[in-house]
């Protein structure tokens, strides 16, 4: 099982921005659940990714050396 | 005199039933019941799998198609005013004989494959038929084509991910997904119905653009790679009519269980309407 982080906007243009996460054994079923789960307000896109998809670049609590 | 373009045939534009002539009209009628029964069903067994799926989020969308189901349901019995129908009647004043819903939702889905064969082979069957009246003589029912079956991409999209996913896990799991379909699908295949005096009252009024037939044809192109995958293919022969009422689209005298049609008209909690 892998979890996948939902992103969306509200209008074209408009910065994505993260709006919650699924958990599913692959990405045709991340969308379906996605799209179920999120569907409650009028979305202009959404997507869906994994989370081990994601790199962190770098983060306040640690040192900007350990970080980058 | 307007030029009609030539290749595609004029559709005529009927905005009330009482635009089609006796035969044509009683046989929409029963086709928007059928239809409307259908869904109404579908969505309580959807509803009933909101606890119980295996996962959460497979439970919120059992919801979310719960929700979308009834909504079409509501929408078709309320069309069905235009023919002369009291609503409430309909919703909440029928016995279990008079419904005319897909034979395969009488009994309630023994576990999450038999949903899961609902949702990917039963749902699809009702949506191909649809999609036969996206361009009806009838205004009022082609007019909620289009919105109706835009939601019903997302049931299809999460029917077919959990077929797979069942076809594609160990035996059991798969096993379980062949033997569903199998017992399925004989009912789906006759829900289209037969040719004949009736089907050709509806494609002549322009009511659906195509016969059974077709519309077999088209379904089983639809659900035959997720058949494949399980190993179950459709039988050669065409269904057995020998007892198949066209008016109910459905075989023999067997009814939904009334206690479930009594739980579906909310029956025990009517008392507490008291406006």
């Amino acid at each position: 099982m892998t979890v996948y982080e939902v992103f969306a906007r509200k209008t074209r243009g408009e910065a994505l921005r993260h709006i919650g996460s699924v958990n599913a054994p692959d990405a045709a079923l991340a969308r379906v659940y996605a799209f179920s789960t999120y569907d409650e307000e009028r979305w202009f896109d959404m997507w869906v990714t994994p989370r081990d998809a994601l790199t962190e670049v770098f983060n306040v609590d640690r040192p900007v050396q350990e970080s980058l | 005199m307007a030029e009609l373009q030539s290749g595609a045939p004029a559709v005529a534009e009927i905005e009330s039933a009482q635009g089609f002539a006796d035969g044509e009209r009683a046989a929409l009628r029963d086709l928007i019941l059928v239809l409307a029964d259908s869904k109404r069903l579908l969505g309580m067994r959807y509803a009933d799998w909101t606890l119980g799926a295996p996962e959460l989020e497979a439970g919120i969308a059992c919801a979310s198609m719960a929700q979308d189901e009834w909504g079409h349901a509501r929408q078709l019995y309320a069309l069905l005013r235009d023919f002369g129908d009291d609503t409430e009647q309909l919703e909440h004043g029928r016995e279990a004989d008079a419904y005319r819903s897909l034979s395969l939702l009488d009994e309630a889905p023994a576990s999450w494959p038999e949903v899961v064969v609902l949702n990917a082979l039963a749902d699809t069957a009702l949506t191909v038929q649809f999609e036969a009246l996206t361009s009806s003589s009838y205004l009022p029912l082609r007019q909620r084509c289009e919105k109706l079956l835009d939601e019903e991409r997302f049931h299809l999209a999460h029917g077919a991910a959990w077929f797979r996913r069942l076809a594609g896990a160990n035996a059991r799991a798969r096993e379980a997904a062949r033997d569903a379909t199998d017992r399925a699908l004989p009912a789906i295949l006759q829900w289209f119905g037969p040719e004949g005096a009736r089907a050709r009252i509806m494609t002549d009024a322009g009511i659906v653009d195509e016969t059974p037939g077709e519309m077999r044809c088209r379904y089983v192109g639809r659900v035959g790679p997720l058949l494949e995958l399980v190993g179950v293919s459709v039988p050669a022969d065409a269904p057995d009519f020998a007892d198949f009422r066209e008016e109910f689209r459905r075989a023999g005298v067997a009814t939904p269980d009334p206690a479930v049609i009594a739980r579906l008209r909310g029956d025990r909690n009517r008392v507490f309407l008291m406006d």
